[in-house]
């Protein structure tokens, strides 16, 4: 005990040197625009470097996991490409050159940072606009829609994911047609709200939801996940619909950024008739 | 032991108002030389007595450094750099022991020490100061090259301004 007091005392030239000029930073980095800058710019890019390198590390332990998975994936889209054309309901003789071209490009992106525990959660991915990647694009996976490019930067983009109340992924029922938009208003990770069925519509437990293809952000398809429960509210014209979702959020690490090659073309359309009516 | 504390008291004060009333806005109004920085406020902390304790140097320092700030604007910079030198005084004052120790009675001056001391003594230290200061100014080194020459600008005319203060009083403590 008496060492140590004689220890701080001779080291108290010290301590007090290290306790002032700790106050002294702290006082500079908040009262100084300049310096504040540099701090939270340096900050900034040490702790992404520090999450780039724990993804790194943390994807290398999922690699059997992620195999398995593209392997799966490769088989269906393998099962697909087999099938193109058997299928075909046009005459011979007609073409469609719409059919011929391309609508929908996916570019393959990782997940570097995902929440779903929060209200508003989001999903960071390190393509950005580098890679052509712009706001208001949707992200997929193989499992079903992920989320909405919401910022881009010139390496990384963040998108809200689908567990965050803004989101609104324009959805429908699958051969049925019937549209509405899917949010996410529960708890419960899984489980996502429809909206809009009209009570007449022959929906059922266990139908498909799919995306409609009315939005520019996802093409038409895409799985959502499969009605859960379903009742009417008395008084409402609607369905009250419950959806059990297919994506497995949890465990994120590929994700697919969609891009509309025609978005441009059909917004600007839409908006031009929109503006004509007002 | 009286006169040691008014006189330091009257230094303080003395020095903070020239600090902050003149030597700011001469390194505010020449525009053309962004380099140059006047500053003589560590003369303070360079000229406390030798007997000072090293705790209550640098919080004298911290202290002054501080008040300069308030005048500067500028919360934190001149202090850190002030603590800084404060910091280091006593490792100075140990590398230039002269043969025969330091009578502790005395204070650091031309008239105790002699000018060649003083001079170097004085040196280290400011130069540490505006070095440091010029740092936490930038707050990075990647302008290394920029906080060298600001740095030696301003010693050379710093150091000027304090030996005319020093042969114009050329104090005893």
């Amino acid at each position: 005990m008496f060492n140590l007091v004689q220890l701080l005392i001779k080291l108290s030239g010290f301590l007090v040197f290290i306790v002032l000029e700790a106050i002294c930073f702290s006082l500079v980095v908040r009262y100084n625009g300049n310096q504040e800058k540099v701090y939270i710019n340096t900050v900034n890019q040490f702790t992404g470097w520090m999450q780039n390198k724990s993804a790194a590390t943390y994807q290398y332990f999922q690699l059997y996991d992620e195999n398995k998975r593209l392997a799966k994936e490769n088989a269906r889209l393998l099962d697909r490409l087999a099938n193109v054309g058997i299928n075909v309901q046009n005459p011979l003789d007609t073409v469609w050159a719409d059919t011929l071209q391309p609508k929908f490009s996916f570019l393959e992106a990782q997940v570097i940072r995902n929440s779903i525990n929060q209200h508003h959660n989001y999903i960071t991915l390190n393509k950005g606009s580098d890679d052509g990647v712009t706001p208001h694009s949707g992200v997929v996976s193989d499992d079903g829609v992920v989320g909405i490019v919401r910022k881009v930067s010139k390496k990384y983009s963040v998108a809200m994911s689908v567990l965050h109340r803004q989101t609104i992924v324009n959805a429908r029922v699958r051969h049925k047609n019937y549209f509405g938009p899917m949010m996410w208003k529960s708890e419960n990770i899984h489980i996502f709200n429809l909206d809009n069925i009209p009570k007449d519509a022959p929906v059922t437990k266990g139908d498909t939801i799919e995306t409609s293809g009315y939005s520019t952000m996802f093409p038409p398809g895409v799985t959502l996940g499969v009605i859960d429960k379903l009742w009417m509210d008395p008084g409402s014209n609607f369905f009250t619909i419950e959806v059990r979702s297919f994506a497995k959020l949890s465990n994120l690490q590929h994700a697919y950024i969609v891009r509309n090659i025609f978005k441009n073309e059909e917004e600007q359309l839409e908006k031009s008739v929109i503006t004509e009516d007002e | 032991m009286n006169s040691i504390i008014v006189v330091n008291i009257l230094r303080f004060v003395g020095l903070l108002l020239l600090q902050g009333l003149v030597f700011k806005n001469i390194g505010v109004g020449w525009e053309s030389f962004p380099y140059l920085h006047i500053i003589v406020f560590p003369l303070f902390i360079v000229l406390l007595p030798l007997r000072a304790p090293k705790t209550l140097v640098i919080f004298l320092a911290f202290v002054i450094g501080i008040s300069v700030d308030f005048l500067y604007d500028t919360l934190g910079v001149h202090a850190s750099a002030a603590v800084f030198t404060g910091f280091i005084r006593s490792l100075v004052l140990k590398m230039l022991e002269p043969r025969g120790a330091y009578n502790m009675s005395y204070s650091p001056t031309i008239a105790r020490m002699g000018l060649g001391w003083f001079v170097q003594y004085t040196s280290i230290l400011m130069f540490a100061h505006i070095f440091f200061y010029y740092s936490v100014e930038a707050f990075t080194f990647v302008y290394i090259v920029d906080i060298l020459i600001k740095t030696i600008v301003s010693f050379l005319a710093s150091m000027v301004f304090i030996m005319i203060f020093q042969l114009l009083f050329n104090p005893l403590d």
